[in-house]
């Protein structure tokens, strides 16, 4: 069980990295990540479960009742620094029309919970979130979902090392995803 | 009130109406007259490689499941049970002998039979034809290289047909290798347009990516040849309201990444021959089968379907695709660039929904309805060029493919049957 200081920590990590996004500091944001991340996100499927009897199996070898493909055949995103990097550069071309004028968003970051395994130099961390988007005159998007960070401290202070969120749509009611998680 | 309809699309002078975008009635027309009567993309063979596979989806607004039975043979159906008319299959996917209805129970067989009623004999009295009460099926299935089409009228004209010289135009996207290509990754999401927005762009807008996609061209998500800056890019329908933007045959218009872009190299010989000829001449990068099916190889290698929610919402199905040949790293790759180009977060695809959502949305108001659109890009410069089998612009950017999209539009929303629409094939002949 990571102690007091290391979950506090923790936990003021992930919020300032919201307010950061959430104050598109981009280019600050970009500064929590460790050279060798892995950031991606994937949906969920909409499949009957084995017990199901809407449907007899006809092959169950073949029959698949996650909702979340093994393979990340469903990614979003499958970003590296490179082209997270590249992505805060296209917004700065000033011709990044997904995002000009800019959305607003609110990263809300929620059930924050460090696994046991942590150490001292690296841990994993679960939290859930509802980022909400606010754009052009009245749209709005809530993008709910569940994230596993690996975060590794680096000079004293966290970066994330691997990013792993899931969003809790099959099909997205979002036209895009133009923003960050 | 058809008549009236085709009229408001001018494709001698290239102008349309903004009405078909945006009003009710006509949205019912079209799903009567074009999405219940063209071949419509359904799923790729490799969506559903084995004996049970199913999927589930749309033909229009009608659901529809796509299911190999268990001897193997692929059929589509109505996704509606006989009985109340509840959506059978709710799932995605799976793989099934046979589907139960949730409400009272009918089972029906991976083959579409009906092969259980609750209480059949008490209930019925034996007074229920369980023959004639199986699934609905599409009145013609077809597969062209691995991509699964089908259509509701039974008086359609074949596949072939349909395509034309499209279905060569096809084989550049998913037969330049033995083995065909294989789905491996999916993306759906909805869009606040009207569908034949995309359909139109992906048909023939290469105008819009110069400044559209700008900021991802410049930021390194492509390659030049998304930018415009080959001289020889042409638009090239070849009729039937297909439409495709090509460029030279030596242009690249692959992801900029080292695995893919070796890949290439390495198979550019044989993908030439396999293709024939004409592939000395062109290389197509994007185009739209007639309606909705989308299919891109510039930046990104996607086919996509674009499903009329009502006419201000379209649902996008899209399926990141690879030759089924290719080696891991390069399909992995394949896959990383599907999703930083062309998918919800893609840095190209982001950038359109806006543009779309608005040229849409401000067809509500009805003065700026009345302002027609103009789509005389190129008007009279187009030539039909025999050794391409289709209609080519003399410049990189014309609107040429936007009129056969609406011509064949028109030609559909008017013709009462299918004997009253024009064969791209027999016309094309006349100018060969």
């Amino acid at each position: 069980m990571p102690d007091s200081d290391t979950i506090r920590s923790v936990e003021q990590f992930l919020y300032r990295e919201a307010r950061l996004l959430d104050e598109r500091r981009f280019h600050d944001w970009l500064q929590l990540f460790t050279d060798d991340v892995h950031y991606w996100m994937t949906a969920r499927s909409n499949r009957y479960p084995r017990s199901s009897k809407a449907i007899a199996i006809l092959d169950a070898d073949r029959y698949a009742e996650a909702d979340l493909d093994d393979a990340d055949e469903l990614g979003l995103f499958d970003e590296d620094i490179r082209t997270l990097t590249a992505r805060v550069a296209r917004l700065d071309t000033g011709m990044a029309w997904a995002e000009d004028p800019p959305s607003r968003t609110r990263h809300l970051i929620t059930n924050i919970e460090i696994a046991p395994d942590a150490s001292d130099s690296e841990l994993t961390v679960h939290c859930n979130f509802i980022v909400y988007r606010s754009r052009g005159e009245t749209e709005q998007d809530f993008y709910v979902g569940a994230r596993q960070d690996r975060l590794r401290r680096v000079d004293g202070a966290w970066k994330i090392a691997k990013r792993r969120m899931v969003l809790d749509q099959n099909v997205l009611t979002a036209k895009n995803l133009s923003i960050f998680f | 009130m058809t008549t009236e309809i085709a009229g408001l699309v001018d494709t001698q002078n290239g102008m349309i109406s903004r009405r078909i975008f945006i009003e009710p009635e006509i949205y019912q027309a079209e799903l009567r007259r074009i999405f219940a009567r063209c071949w419509l993309f359904l799923c790729h063979d490799s969506q559903i490689p084995r004996p049970g596979d199913f999927l589930t989806t749309y033909m229009g607004e009608d659901p529809v499941l796509a299911v190999r039975d268990s001897a193997g043979t692929v059929g589509a159906f109505l996704n509606v049970c006989r009985h109340r008319g509840n959506r059978l299959c709710r799932a995605d996917d799976g793989n099934a002998a046979s589907f139960i209805c949730a409400y009272h129970g009918w089972t029906f067989g991976n083959d579409g039979r009906l092969t259980g009623v609750p209480n059949l004999r008490e209930a019925y009295h034996g007074d229920l034809d369980r023959e004639s009460l199986g699934l609905i099926p599409v009145a013609q299935l077809e597969s062209y290289k691995g991509l699964w089409f089908a259509t509701f009228d039974p008086e359609a004209p074949p596949l072939l047909e349909y395509l034309g010289e499209m279905a060569w135009y096809i084989d550049t996207f998913v037969d330049r290798r033995e083995g065909g290509v294989e789905v491996i990754a999916t993306h759906k999401w909805i869009m606040p347009c009207n569908w034949k927005f995309p359909a139109e762009n992906f048909g023939g807008d290469a105008y819009h990516v110069q400044w559209n996609h700008l900021s991802a061209v410049k930021i390194g998500f492509s390659r030049g040849v998304t930018a415009n800056t080959h001289s020889t890019q042409r638009m090239a329908s070849p009729g039937n309201g297909h439409g495709l933007i090509c460029v030279g045959p030596d242009d690249v218009g692959d992801p900029p990444m080292p695995e893919i872009e070796a890949y290439e190299r390495e198979i550019a010989a044989e993908v030439r021959q396999r293709l024939g000829p004409r592939a000395n001449l062109i290389n197509p990068i994007v185009g739209t089968v007639f309606p909705n099916f989308s299919l891109l190889r510039g930046t990104s290698r996607t086919f996509r379907v674009w499903q009329p929610r009502g006419p201000e919402k379209t649902e996008v199905r899209s399926f990141v695709f690879m030759d089924a040949a290719a080696p891991p790293e390069v399909k992995r790759a394949i896959r990383q660039a599907g999703i930083r180009g062309f998918s919800p977060s893609g840095s190209f695809e982001q950038d359109d929904m806006d543009n779309w959502q608005e040229c849409t949305q401000t067809c509500r108001g009805v003065v700026s309805r009345r302002m027609p659109l103009n789509n005389r890009m190129g008007l009279g410069h187009e030539r039909f060029d025999p050794a391409l089998g289709a209609w080519v612009s003399d410049y990189r950017f014309s609107e040429s493919n936007h009129r056969q999209f609406y011509r064949r539009w028109a030609e559909l929303m008017a013709a009462t049957d299918w004997s009253a629409v024009e064969c791209a094939t027999a016309r094309n002949a006349e100018y060969a």
